[in-house]
């Protein structure tokens, strides 16, 4: 698994394809798009999750952080067990942080901002390789 | 015709970067023999803008070459008669140059009028890049939070977002500064 996160509007797609040199075979899946982070039937062996924020800012809106947080660990777990079924498959999950403004007036963004943080650590913890992308320039930081 | 070194640092809210761009400015005006040139595109709006444009003035009066000024709030290619192939250029910054294009006229923040604000920004940089030997871009470093919800400050972030990763796809050099310690994003340091 490959976490990629930075700041919005900073790259993060753009850097993300001309990593991988994808356009065609892999499967994105967006939550600016509101589709399910879920697998379906995909022959391919490239998977991008783009928008975990979003797919978070949906959860926070019927859900609190605790359950948030467990939501995405077992969607995670999901996609950790494709990556196993063949060496080639690879999830690159894509998330704006959100982190780093004052908090938010309202109880949901701050549910949503908080689980943010949360589900950020745990997607990173269980990624091989994390890198924050700074106006097309990556840092890896793992 | 070879362009213009092309140098961008950003940061947060004083955290020395605007510090950080005149002692880089001043090192490429040793290195390359140039004439210091700053391009002011901040208006003063009020009594603390105008003392935070007098400190800077102050800081600049003591370098050990001296600085011509030009204070161009909208339009920055006008710089060009001023200045010539030995000047090295300080922008000084360029969310102050996009506030003004963008809420200058009066037109409504459509995509048309933005994607055009960003072409003509983008395109100032160049015209003064062919016209002299460094250009320093100084600019704030967008804030992490959630945009989204907000049209204003998320039309706002991306323009500028999209500027930002622009100028360092072209940059030699690029530079956050945090707590007025300058990280190397891009290029190599020589302070």
């Amino acid at each position: 698994m490959h976490f990629v996160t930075g700041g919005a509007y900073n790259g993060k797609t753009k850097w993300v394809k001309e990593l991988y040199g994808l356009e065609n075979k892999a499967l994105w899946l967006s939550g600016y798009r509101k589709e399910q982070p879920e697998m379906f039937d995909f022959q391919g062996n490239t998977v991008i999750l783009q928008g975990l924020d979003a797919w978070i800012q949906q959860d926070a809106e019927t859900m609190d952080t605790d359950s948030i947080r467990i939501r995405w660990k077992e969607i995670m777990a999901d996609w950790r067990i494709w990556e196993k079924e063949r060496d080639e498959n690879i999830c690159i999950v894509i998330g704006s942080d959100i982190s780093k403004g004052i908090v938010p007036m309202e109880a949901r963004d701050r549910r949503w901002r908080d689980a943010c943080g949360w589900v950020f650590q745990d997607v990173a913890s269980l990624s091989t390789r994390v890198d924050i992308i700074w106006y097309g320039i990556n840092q890896r930081i793992k | 015709m070879e362009k213009a070194r092309l140098c961008f640092i950003t940061g947060g809210v004083r955290s020395g970067k605007s510090g950080f761009a005149e002692k880089k400015a001043l090192e490429y005006a040793l290195q390359m023999n140039g004439q210091l040139h700053y391009l002011a595109c901040g208006r003063v709006s009020d009594a603390e803008m105008g003392e935070r444009i007098l400190r800077h003035q102050k800081d600049r009066e003591n370098s050990p070459i001296a600085w011509r000024t030009s204070e161009y709030a909208t339009d920055i290619t006008r710089i060009g008669a001023d200045i010539n192939q030995d000047s090295i250029i300080l922008l000084d910054c360029l969310t102050t140059l996009l506030d003004n294009e963008l809420f200058g006229p009066g037109i409504p923040l459509e995509k048309e009028f933005l994607h055009s604000v960003f072409i003509k920004i983008l395109d100032g940089i160049n015209e003064i890049r062919k016209q002299s030997s460094c250009l320093i871009i100084v600019s704030n470093e967008l804030v992490q939070e959630p945009i989204f919800q907000n049209d204003f400050l998320h039309i706002y972030g991306k323009t500028l977002g999209l500027l930002h990763q622009a100028i360092v796809g072209q940059a030699d050099e690029a530079y956050l500064v945090e707590s007025g310690i300058p990280l190397v994003m891009k290029g190599c340091m020589q302070v």
